[in-house]
Order: structure tokens, then C-alpha cells, then sequence
């Protein structure tokens, strides 16, 4: 089974790592996984999207469908509303209250979650830069696509030893605020 | 055993060239190629070899050249606004014959273009990338496997016809972060060629005076065989003439050496120049080459699913084109052909040049995006 999943944000946030390690978790338990970025030439602030794809068979076309997204995580307004259109309509959208602004029509298309990423990563973890793993440990929550431990292990095998801690709680934090909002805690 | 890796295909083909035994990286930083150099900057110190930025584009291929020179293998990596600085030293690079990979990791332009977006838009550029007489080899990635094996396989032909090899990536497949399934070591290190070297004596040295098709052999400067390198017209000893016959005799060496060569051995080496996937019994053949072919295996895969036959037809080395299996395919599939690539049209001018026919489709995009699969399964039902 194929699943698609989308980060977007701005240049710079981290939503590239984030995919990365989702691609990267999926390979080392036997399966096929992709990441690909598109982003802008501008070095900061410039819409960036992130599309991962994960499957039990071979993976070719990296990008992901139009229309065929499972599951779309935002950080930024601007990229929102530029790529909000590959996700299939009734599914999951998450998106930072904060940053961004979904529209009447987008809340009928689709079910946004709204929880406040990057305030969680500054304020309850101390570290804004672990507002990828905060997405990370939300996304899977959500989706179930890979196993949370294995998860958690490819995730610190990326960051730096010092940071460990911090993220192995921005992860939990990302998990408990998704199993909030879903209704399940 | 292969080797599994998660990486992309910029970390790999930096990778290929350490492996396939390079130990000189003379560059300059430019999207969407600037992996290559940052890994090479890596590992390259860690096998007793050098990377180094240098001020500027042309600096960058000088440097590598001149390493060349001294017999180490040596490449650079850019893009194609890179390219065309550089195209100065390429054409010194194929009239000395000095061995060189450039890594040109495609992005739209002309100019400078759209740095980050993908485009297959230096395909002409790397068949012709400076003035003159010359036959460029010109391998294109089409998986993350690709940018490994056959970077590897560039710095052999590079080798063995004492060339500038161009190795294309594009932004898509160089960027992509994936399952890449490489060749183990040994299998890498029995496939390695290294130039001819003439072991007589000094005295009796002319590096370029060899037969009709044959490339120069040029040992490693200060090793006790003397020569000259110039961008003229040189004799055999590489001391700069205008004698019409020898002139003549250059240029049908340096062009026949690659073209005349891969014609009559219908390849430069014993490694496949394109792959096929369901050709054999298709009713529409697509030609994808590159990331778009990467499009073009879920495009025949949701075409087969419902009953259309399609195949897809591969170019890897796109410079000199696989002429014989084309000119069949053009037989085969007259105008049911659909040729698909992010330019306007560069490659299939070379496929209408082949089969002889311009009734054939194409699906051409150069607006930095890439073609979904869904575009080609479009495109192809209009065609039947």
C-alpha cells in the first residue's frame, strides 16, 4: 500500500529533515521510501514543499499525485495555500494556528487540526529548531504509516547526540498533542 | 552482495567518483549540484585526495584539468549556467584529449534560470558544449542507482577515449532521498580503466601520434615524458601546426574516436546505452529519459493496468544516441511513439533525425516542474 504524505513550510524550518527521516525509517524496516523537495531560490522564507512516499513495493515517480495526498502538515501560510490542493479531499490536514490561515471553504474540503507546532517546540520543549520532530511525532500519530520506535531511532540518528533529549521530547509532545486532537488521549 | 544505501543522487555520484578512483575535485558551489562538492570536500581528504573551490567556474575545471595532467582522475560538478562558463576549457579538454567528468546537475534556464526547479534543458548543451569539431559522451542518471554506476561508468570512458565525459544528473534525481542498491567494491574495482600509459623510451615518446580513431596517450606530466599541451592544431608530439592533412586528420580522429567507434561496436563499452521495459510486445513506445523516466514506469504500469500496451524506451548514454536500436524502434512503432522531456523538444529532434519521421508525439514541458505520470497516460490515450 502506497501512502503520500506532504510537509510544507518556509525555507529554512526544517520540514525537509522531517522527511527525510519518515523516508529513511521506512527503507531500514524493508519497505521503499522517497523524499523529494521543491523549494524557491530565495535562501529563507521561500515556500517549500516536502513529499514523502512510502511503500511495500518499488517506489519510481517521487513526486506525489495531485489529489492522491493522504495526510498534509503545514507551517507556513503561504506554502498552505499553495499545495494544499494535492491532498484528498475529506483527509487530514494539520496546520499551526499561528502561521496559518486556512479558509471556510478549506475546513469543508478537508479536516484541518489545528495545533500550535512551533509554540509547543519553543515554549513546552525549549528549542523552536525541534519543530520538525514535534511534526514528525504528530504525523505519524495520525497517519501510522511506521512504527513509533523505529521512528524515534532514525529520527536520533540524524541529530546531534547533545539534542537528543529535547527531541525524544518533542516527539512525545507531537504524539500527545495529535492523540489530543484526534480525541483519543 | 549489493550494497544498500539511503541517500541522493548528488551524495552518490560524488561517491562513484571517489570509488571509481578520482582523487582530484576542483569546482565552484552552484544549485542544484552543490552536494557533489560538499561530499567530495568530505570524503576525497579521507583517500589521500584533494577538493578544492576555486574563485570561480572557469578556475574549477582549469584545476581539475591540470590535475588530469599529472594522470590523477579528476572531475567537476556544476550546473548549466556553470557549463557555459567552463565551455572554453572543455574544448582545450577535447582537443588536448585530457580525461575529465563534469557533473552538470540540470536546472531550467536559459542564463540563470530557475535555479532550484528541474530541466532537462542542457541535453543539446552537452552534445555541443563549445565551438569546434568534437564528439561528446554523454551518460544521463535515470535512478538513484544510476547516478552511481554509471558515474563510475563515466570516469572509465573518460579513461579509455581520453575525454571529457559529461555525467548529467537533474535537479529531481538529485536531490531525491531514497533506497539505492550499489554494486559491492570488488565488482567496482575490476570494472576500473585506466589511461594507456607508453612505457618505452622518453625519447621515442609522441603522444599523439596514433592511428585513425584511436585516442592520444598522454602520461602523467613529470614523470620524464615530455610533451606539450595546447588548444591548437597540434603534431604528434603536441607542438602547435597548421598543416592542412594533419588538421584534417585531428578532426576526423577526435570525432571518429567516439562516433565512428561506437557506431561499428554499436556501444563504447560492454555496458547497456539504454534500457527497455515492456517494449517487447507494446503497440506505443514512450521515450523518456533521465527523472522523467521516472514518471514514464507508472505511466506504462497504469497504462498495462488498463489494457493499453505501452512500452518505454530509455535512453542512458544519450550522447552518441543508440542509433541501430532507435532506427528499429522508429520501424517498429512508426508514429505511435510518444517522446517526453523537460525541454522543448532537444532530444526528439535527435529521435526525428533517427527514424526519419516528424509524425511522432511529444510531451514536452520547461517550466521547472516536472510530468506526472498521469500527463503521460493522458497524453498517450489522445494518441490512440
Amino acid at each position: 500500500m502506497r501512502n503520500t504524505l506532504r510537509f510544507t513550510g518556509v525555507g529554512g524550518q526544517g520540514v525537509l529533515l522531517a522527511g527525510e527521516i519518515m523516508a529513511a525509517c521506512k527503507i531500514k524496516n524493508g519497505g521503499y521510501g522517497l523524499k523529494t523537495a521543491t523549494y524557491t531560490s530565495q535562501v529563507r522564507g521561500g515556500a517549500t514543499v516536502v513529499d514523502i512516499t512510502l511503500d511495500d513495493e518499488e517506489i519510481r515517480y517521487p513526486y506525489a499525485n495531485e489529489g492522491e495526498i493522504d495526510f498534509m502538515l503545514s507551517v507556513a501560510d503561504v506554502s498552505y495555500h499553495q499545495f494544499k490542493n494535492g491532498v484528498r479531499p475529506g483527509n487530514k490536514i494539520v496546520v499551526d494556528p499561528n502561521l496559518v490561515h486556512p479558509t471556510d471553504e478549506d475546513r469543508k474540503t478537508w479536516e484541518i487540526i489545528e495545533i500550535p507546532i512551533i509554540t509547543i517546540a519553543k515554549e513546552e520543549v525549549g528549542n523552536v529548531i525541534t519543530q520538525s520532530v514535534v511534526a514528525l511525532g504528530i504525523t505519524n500519530t495520525m497517519t501510522e504509516v511506521l512504527p513509533d520506535e523505529s521512528l524515534i531511532e532514525t529520527m536520533l540518528s540524524k541529530v546531534p547526540a547533545k539534542v537528543h533529549a529535547a527531541n525524544k521530547k518533542a516527539y512525545a509532545l507531537g504524539k500527545a498533542y495529535a492523540l489530543d486532537a484526534m480525541g483519543t488521549k | 552482495m549489493a550494497r544498500e544505501v539511503i541517500s541522493t543522487g548528488n551524495e552518490l555520484a560524488a561517491k562513484a567518483a571517489v570509488e571509481a578512483g578520482a582523487r582530484f575535485f576542483g569546482g565552484y558551489p552552484i544549485t542544484p549540484s552543490s552536494e557533489i562538492m560538499h561530499v567530495s570536500s568530505d570524503m576525497l581528504p579521507k583517500v589521500g585526495g584533494t577538493a578544492i573551490q576555486m574563485e570561480d567556474e572557469i578556475a574549477g575545471i582549469s584545476a581539475a584539468l591540470g590535475a588530469s595532467m599529472t594522470g590523477v582522475k579528476s572531475y567537476t560538478a556544476t550546473s548549466g549556467p556553470g557549463i557555459s562558463l567552463k565551455a572554453e576549457q572543455i574544448g582545450l579538454a577535447f582537443i588536448a584529449e585530457i580525461p575529465l567528468v563534469i557533473f552538470n546537475v540540470m536546472r531550467g534556464g536559459p542564463s540563470t534560470g530557475l535555479p532550484t526547479r528541474v530541466s532537462q534543458s542542457d541535453i543539446g548543451q552537452a552534445q555541443y558544449p563549445t565551438h569546434g569539431d568534437y564528439a561528446s559522451i554523454t551518460l544521463c542518471a535515470g535512478s538513484l542507482t544510476e547516478c552511481y554506476t554509471q558515474s563510475v561508468r563515466a570516469f572509465n570512458l573518460a579513461e579509455k577515449y581520453m575525454t571529457p565525459v559529461f555525467m548529467l544528473l537533474d535537479e529531481t534525481i538529485g536531490h531525491m532521498h531514497g533506497k539505492a542498491m550499489l554494486p559491492d567494491m570488488e565488482e567496482i574495482e575490476a570494472s576500473i580503466v585506466d589511461r594507456e600509459k607508453f612505457h618505452g623510451n622518453p625519447a621515442d615518446y609522441k603522444p599523439y601520434d596514433v592511428p585513425m580513431n584511436k585516442p592520444a596517450v598522454l602520461n602523467p606530466m613529470f614523470e620524464g615524458y615530455k610533451y606539450h599541451i595546447t588548444g591548437l592544431h597540434h603534431g604528434d608530439e603536441g607542438f602547435p601546426t597548421e598543416d592542412a592533412a594533419q588538421c584534417e586528420f585531428n578532426i576526423e580522429r577526435l570525432v571518429g574516436k567516439i562516433n565512428t567507434v561506437h557506431l561499428e561496436n554499436d556501444g563504447l563499452d560492454d555496458l547497456p546505452d539504454y534500457e527497455e521495459v515492456d517494449l517487447d510486445d507494446a503497440d506505443i513506445c514512450i521515450v523518456a529519459y533521465g527523472s522523467i523516466a521516472l514518471g514514464a514506469y507508472e505511466a506504462v504500469k497504469k497504462l498495462r493496468s488498463e489494457g493499453i500496451k505501452a512500452g518505454l524506451f530509455r535512453p542512458i548514454m544519450l550522447w552518441p544516441s543508440p542509433i541501430n536500436r532507435l532506427e528499429e524502434i522508429g520501424k517498429k512503432f512508426e508514429n505511435r511513439i510518444l517522446v517526453t522531456e523537460l525541454n522543448m523538444g532537444q532530444y526528439s529532434k535527435e529521435i526525428e533525425r533517427i527514424i526519419k519521421r516528424n509524425d511522432f508525439t511529444t510531451l514536452l514541458k520547461a517550466n521547472g516542474r516536472p510530468i506526472a505520470p498521469a500527463e503521460m497516460v493522458a497524453k498517450v490515450k489522445e494518441m490512440i
